[in-house]
């Protein structure tokens, strides 16, 4: 301050303690501001100028989260101000958990490290499973780019389940899936609930290509795949008519798909509040896709120039020409602030846990 | 069809008559090679995945040329770990271990190194043919084999224990159901009970085959040479077999290759089987069918290379059967194809046989092409390669622990990887100088997985009505005959020579440490 009086203006009449007050009080605001913006502009730009930013992707190099990983790096080292350089780890195992573990546990929290888990580490937090050693409402949320899902139960036309009468009345019904607890299963118990199917038998222990082999040996009588799926790797099925199509659940609610807008939606099926509640608790769960996340404890300045900077990834043209290629399906992304919201929207009490458990699990389905 | 098959077949040819093509293959053989030499962790499925971004801007067969001719020449040079280090290789080149590395510190590794890369050459070409002939009638033979006919074809591959046991059936057993057991570790898939998970998220998926094979004969290996302080060729005998000898010894198997290529392609074509087994399955066809010498499996037999690695080859072939043909990818690295298929445009399956029958046959002539320059490579770079098999075992020994370790470490990236390693090394060391075959144990770790699945599909689809099915009762009495003739002539074997009984491929290795 006393520095700063070299550069004071000559004393006027006016000019009282009062006003020399105010003076010093406007010069040090100066100060504080240019600090700040000098400061957030070495958090937005000199950080990142310069470092690496490891992204934990949760499965093994190839698979679809790979591809979506792929499809955003480049882009977005361009949207970071500093242009950080991005390389990918691959920490695959338990279903995502490891990777969010990892995340949770170890990564320093200092914005240079983005992890990508699969998207069932939330699914799996919720219901208590073990190996979860995080908590999914301490992470930092950056958005994600595949918040929509529709999936298709259907039969092969053998099977003479041409419509949903014959369906219902159709007992012991062989629905394929992958592992008990994928995505593709629970799909499967769920319409098989909604449904009221008699004494649906799941056969487990496929991949999604042997599935589809397995329908058309007639090993299995049906089964729920993704849209896109259907359409990208077995057109046959639609377009020849060899599956008959019963149902569909979109993810998020009431957005159609474009091909399949005349099918059932699988809510429509329920027969109680509390089927309906589930089938909703799955669609929340799906609506949240794979998001990006940051450690807790990640500064809010470097959590914010990278939420930007995915906002901004996923409104480039050029990356979404990108993801088409490498992904197969359109973009759809779920802005940062719509995933906190899915997630903290995700506190199902312990009857429905209890019920969701009891859907997605081995046993018996329950009645509805 | 559009057009007719031959005018696609010689329009394809002419697509790939470009120097940027060639160029863009000979990087893939670059490429393919270093991965095949590197550790096993950095496999095709991570090369692919970091090319991918940049090909898909690529003309398409431009990208496919590079993308193919890394695959093929890494299968094909897949050897060398195997032959001269008796680390086994990746995936689908492990069961090369059994016989490669005898032949190496007998001083036969150039010759071992021959066979492998003419088997591999002439497996890649066996399985391109299969690819032509396949395109016109490729469905039934996906369709063909159900979870029951499969499971009955573990079931025989389980048999390969009696063979790979020889003298020691009750070692040879425990070895196997140990594998098995191993194998049930992890959330089973069809009832998602956790089973020996102890609460360790590690063990939620299983243990990693490709890391347990890596430690049972690796570090036996490294110890091996640092307890008897020689390196792989200075082992007191004579450099003796040059790649000639090889070449020789494949041409004279030749219907050995054509045999175990048909078990490369059908592993390849068939959904689910993976390729950790093919290199098992053609092992174990070669010992058992072997007339003459059988003995000889485990010791040094160049047969014991020929087939795993013809095998592997050809299995590419059945794999782009699949992957082109009906649009199924049968591993992460065809998917990723597939992935690189659909940016170009091109949609596999039907449609592109109707629509861009020209495009599979290009790849159908760079598969070809990329197997025989993938030999040749292999061929100039073996005699280089073969002199480290000469070096000081004080240099060697601590480089196969790094090519251990870095290779367990980079399959998952998971320091527990490493614990592993270790105590599986340790297991594999005293298996060895118990007599218990350690590719007993590895046959039960790969089929229990499959088996089990199988089974449980058959059951779960079918009830017990499944081993009624006329193609069950057919592949069932066919492993009875192959067992009976399998046990029959180790019986005589022993009967006709009483000083040096037959004692089975590994478990006469074994007793030689």
């Amino acid at each position: 301050v006393k520095r700063l009086e070299r550069f004071k203006l000559p004393d006027r009449e006016t000019d009282g303690p009062a006003q020399q007050g105010y003076v010093v009080i406007t010069i040090i605001s100066a100060v504080i501001l240019v600090l700040i913006f000098v400061a957030e502009a070495a958090i937005g730009q000199s950080f990142y100028e310069g470092k690496t930013i490891t992204m934990i992707a949760g499965t093994e190099p190839g698979g679809t989260l790979d591809m979506r990983t792929k499809a955003l790096t480049h882009f977005l080292k361009k949207h970071i101000p500093g242009e950080p350089t991005i390389i990918t780890e691959h920490m695959p195992g338990a279903g995502g958990r490891k990777a969010a573990n990892y995340m949770y546990r170890v990564a320093r929290p200092d914005g240079l490290t983005i992890g990508t888990p699969v998207s069932g580490f939330l699914m799996l937090a919720v219901l208590k499973e073990p190996g979860v050693d995080y908590d999914i409402h301490k992470f930092i949320y950056l958005g994600a780019p595949d918040g929509v899902a529709h999936y298709i139960f259907h039969s092969r036309k053998e099977a003479s389940l041409s419509n949903l009468e014959k369906l219902r009345a159709a007992s012991g019904v062989r629905i394929g899936a992958q592992n008990v607890g994928h995505t593709i299963y629970v799909v499967g118990r769920l319409f098989a609930y909604a449904l009221g199917l008699k004494d649906a038998r799941f056969v487990t222990g496929y991949s999604g290509v042997e599935l589809d082999a397995a329908l058309v040996r007639g090993e299995i009588d049906a089964r729920p795949n993704l849209a896109e799926t259907l359409i990208r790797r077995t057109p046959e099925f639609v377009d020849k008519g060899l599956m008959d199509l019963h149902g569909i659940l979109e993810a998020p609610a009431g957005k159609k798909h474009p091909r399949f807008s005349y099918l059932p939606e699988i809510a429509s099926f329920a027969r109680s509040d509390k089927a309906r509640s589930v089938i909703e608790m799955f669609r929340a769960s799906r609506t949240t896709g794979g998001p990006y996340i940051l450690p807790p404890g990640t500064p809010k300045e470097r959590a914010d120039v990278l939420k930007e900077a995915v906002r901004k990834t996923f409104n480039d043209p050029a990356y979404q020409t990108e993801y088409k290629k490498l992904v197969g399906d359109d973009l759809a992304p779920v802005t940062a602030d719509d995933v906190e919201k899915a997630i903290k929207a995700l506190k199902p009490d312990a009857e429905m846990i209890e019920l969701y458990k009891k859907i997605a699990g081995p046993g018996a389905l329950p009645i509805q | 069809m559009e057009a007719s098959l031959f005018d696609a077949a010689i329009k394809g040819f002419f697509n790939i008559l470009q120097l940027k093509v060639f160029f863009a293959m000979l990087i893939g053989v670059s490429i393919g090679t270093f991965t095949a030499v590197a550790p096993q962790g950095l496999g095709m499925p991570l090369v692919y995945a970091i090319l991918l971004p940049v090909v898909i801007k690529w003309e398409p067969v431009t990208g496919i040329a590079l993308l193919i001719g890394a695959s093929s020449v890494s299968a094909i040079c897949a050897a060398y770990l195997p032959i001269l280090f008796g680390i086994p290789g990746g995936s689908g080149s492990q069961a090369t271990v059994l016989d490669g590395y005898p032949m190496g510190k007998k001083g036969e590794g150039r010759r071992a190194l021959g066979a492998s890369f003419m088997a591999g050459g002439m497996g890649c070409l066996i399985g391109t043919l299969t690819l032509i002939i396949a395109i016109p009638a490729a469905k039934p033979l996906i369709y063909l084999m159900g979870s029951p006919e499969l499971f009955v074809i573990m079931l025989w591959g389980l048999s390969m224990v009696a063979v790979l046991a020889g003298r020691r059936p009750i070692k040879g057993l425990i070895a196997a159901a140990l594998g098995l057991m191993i194998a049930t570790v992890g959330q089973q898939a069809q009832s998602g009970i956790m089973r020996y998970v102890f609460d360790q998220p590690y063990l939620l998926d299983g243990m990693a085959i490709s890391i347990i094979a890596l430690a049972l004969f690796g570090i036996p290996s490294a110890l091996d040479l640092a307890l008897t302080k020689l390196g792989v060729e200075q082992q007191a005998v004579p450099l003796k077999g040059s790649l000639f000898d090889g070449i020789k010894d494949t041409l004279r198997e030749w219907w050995l290759v054509v045999r175990c290529s048909f078990v490369g392609v059908w592993v390849g074509i068939v959904p689910g089987l993976g390729s950790q087994v093919v290199d098992w399955l053609a092992y174990g066809h070669a010992a058992q069918s072997a007339k003459v010498g059988r003995e000889n499996f485990g010791k040094g037999d160049v047969r014991g290379v020929i087939a795993p690695e013809s095998a592997n080859d050809a299995k590419d072939g059945g794999d782009l059967v699949t992957t082109l043909l009906l649009g199924f990818p049968q591993g992460v690295t065809t998917a990723l194809f597939i992935v690189a298929l659909l940016a170009w445009g091109y949609l596999p399956g039907p449609e592109m046989i109707k629509k861009n029958a020209d495009m599979i046959y290009s790849i159908v002539w760079i598969q070809g092409i990329a197997g025989i320059t993938g030999t040749l490579v292999g061929f100039l770079l073996a005699a280089q390669l073969a002199k480290l098999a000469e070096v000081r075992y004080t240099f060697m020994v601590p480089i196969m622990f790094i090519f251990i370790l870095l290779g367990a470490f980079s399959v998952n990236r998971d320091p527990l990887d490493l614990v592993v390693v270790v105590g599986f090394g340790i297991l594999g060391y005293f298996m060895r100088r118990s007599g218990y075959p350690r590719p007993a144990m590895i046959l039960g770790l790969v089929l229990g997985d499959l088996m089990e699945k199988y089974l449980y599909r058959s059951v779960a689809s079918y009830g017990f009505s499944w081993l009624a099915r006329p193609a069950v009762i057919v592949l069932l009495a066919l492993a009875a005959l192959s067992l009976f003739f399998t046990l029959r002539g180790q019986m005589r074997a022993r009967k006709e020579a009483s000083a040096s009984t037959f004692s089975g491929a590994v478990a006469r290795s074994a007793s030689e440490s």
